[in-house]
């Protein structure tokens, strides 16, 4: 019983992350219709910028947190600006932007190993001490990872659903002309929709910061199941990605439980095949 | 008296084809127009080139005497150029009420947005019934009438409607027809591309007959020309060529 209490808060830290992830991943989806391979690089930026903000300079982790957002949706609004934006007007957009933001993804990675090296660094956490959840015990970072994410997620809904500025980029998402003819600033859209995609990535990373350790590459690991995540789910919905993020994270947790670490992933992969097989629009049904 | 819109040699076109060759119309204070001739022969390509969407090669825009020629939508808009076009279908899954909110996009336009909400359900009791409705669920007419709306949340100087029956029945025709006509009366000028010469000749004040990228024929709707003059106009003009 213990066992499983703890699976299943282990599953809802994993959840959390990957649904700060592939929320992210659909914004940009949404607006722009790209698929942003660099979403795990930017996480990572977050991490490092976070770390030397607060561990290098001395502010301490909420400036080196906010640094890191702030950072990590900067660089995202520069690769747009200059690796997604030159194609917009191409056929093959698609593939296109999915070399270049993987190109952004090496660039950034390699960077990141010639600025900070390969030593393994680690954030301290926000929040000290521990938290006791369902019989079980965590630390108190990770419980505010847990309270944070949906927090963040209804407000990024709210955002696309009640503001105009929010709307305005589902609006060009869905049909740029007609968007443009109200008054919408087109590439003015797709900038702020990478720009908060990127910063939802670097606070993920910053977050993530000090429950792993950050290095240049620890973004792909959760990128790659935030693309589980997108494939059960899709991206089109908010809420379905999220509902997918935590499942995925559920599914995981308790995968580990029952198999160990070594046959998770397989497992994991083997799923999203037959998602891919049979209900390639996501399990959440929809288009 | 004074130009509310004037264009002068305006040549447009898509990559290597021309579509507009050295088109020239105008607009005076207080009348509104209308744009008539066979399909694809630059009507839409004008409307697009006007609201900035297509970029100019040759000639100048100018409204309420600000040149315009090189404005990006967002400063068309913000002005008070507004443009719906043909077969508009807006943002699927979007409620109409959502979507009219938007619409209100400028700073100028944001500050009328509660009066002209409610000015677009009187005129449209349909968008009123359907507010919570995403815009896929509308059959065409409620889509022309949730484009006409967007276009009037917008708050226009000048209103620019590209077919706005096209496809309908009569009934829903006759039906938009009048909303148009009751949008005129309160004072906004609209340039309106339409088949139908007698709805534009009851409509506006001037028709341009639209060919090959030109102004063939210019109309007054003061001394119009009989119904059969207009289908010689229509069908001899093709003839000709």
């Amino acid at each position: 019983m213990e066992a499983l209490l703890a699976t299943l808060v282990s599953g809802l830290v994993l959840g959390s992350l990957y649904a700060l992830m592939s929320s992210g991943l659909s914004v940009v989806w949404t607006t722009l219709g790209v698929f942003n391979f660099s979403h795990g690089a930017l996480m990572m930026v977050g991490a490092f910028v976070a770390w030397t903000v607060s561990e290098v300079l001395g502010l301490g982790p909420v400036v080196g947190i906010l640094s890191g957002t702030l950072a990590a949706g900067l660089v995202g609004i520069v690769i747009e600006r200059l690796l997604v934006r030159p194609f917009y007007s191409n056929r093959n957009m698609l593939l296109i932007t999915a070399m270049t933001t993987l190109a952004a993804m090496v660039i950034l990675e390699r960077g990141a190993q010639m600025i900070w090296g390969a030593r393994l660094k680690q954030l301290p956490h926000l929040v000290p001490g521990e938290v006791r959840i369902l019989g079980t015990t965590i630390s108190a970072h990770e419980a505010l990872l847990i309270v944070l994410a949906p927090l963040i997620l209804v407000a990024l809904w709210r955002f696309t659903v009640t503001t105009n500025r929010g709307r305005s980029l589902r609006a060009v998402g869905q049909n740029q002309d007609s968007a443009a003819l109200l008054g919408i600033d087109v590439p003015v859209a797709f900038a702020l929709a990478f720009g908060i995609s990127a910063a939802l990535a670097g606070l993920t990373g910053a977050l993530l910061g000090s429950i792993r350790f950050v290095t240049p590459t620890m973004g792909s690991e959760p990128l790659t199941k935030a693309m589980i995540v997108v494939i059960f789910g899709g991206l089109g919905n908010l809420g379905a990605t999220a509902g997918a993020a935590y499942l995925i994270g559920f599914i995981e947790a308790f995968l580990i439980l029952g198999l160990g670490l070594y046959w998770t992933p397989f497992v994991l992969f083997l799923l999203m095949i037959l998602v891919l097989l049979f209900r390639p629009n996501g399990v959440f049904g929809g288009k | 008296m004074r130009r509310l819109l004037d264009i002068n040699g305006l040549e447009a076109g898509y990559g290597a084809a021309r579509v507009l060759n050295g088109l020239s119309v105008h607009i005076d204070e207080g009348e509104s127009i209308g744009l008539f001739g066979p399909n694809g022969h630059g009507k839409s390509t004008l409307l697009r080139t006007i609201s900035g969407l297509l970029r100019p090669t040759a000639g100048s825009i100018a409204f309420e005497g600000n040149d315009i020629t090189t404005q990006r939508p967002p400063a068309i808009v913000a002005a008070g150029l507004i443009h719906a076009p043909q077969g508009n279908t807006l943002f699927g899954n979007m409620r109409i009420a959502e979507t009219l909110e938007l619409a209100a996009f400028s700073k100028r336009a944001r500050a009328e947005a509660a009066r002209r909400i409610d000015e677009v359900y009187a005129l449209f009791p349909r968008l009123a019934e359907r507010k919570q409705q995403s815009a896929r669920t509308l059959s065409g007419g409620e889509r022309q009438m949730l484009s006409i709306g967007c276009a009037l949340m917008c708050a226009p100087r000048l209103l620019m409607l590209d077919e706005p029956t096209l496809g309908l029945s009569p009934r829903l025709k006759e039906e938009l027809a009048a909303a148009i006509a009751k949008i005129s009366k309160t004072g906004v000028p609209l340039i309106v591309v339409e088949q139908d010469v007698e709805f534009l000749l009851s409509l506006t004040d001037r028709l341009y007959m639209v060919e090959h990228g030109e102004v063939v024929r210019e109309i007054s709707s003061a001394n119009a020309p009989d119904h059969e003059e207009v289908m010689r106009l229509y069908f001899g003009a093709e003839e000709a060529h």
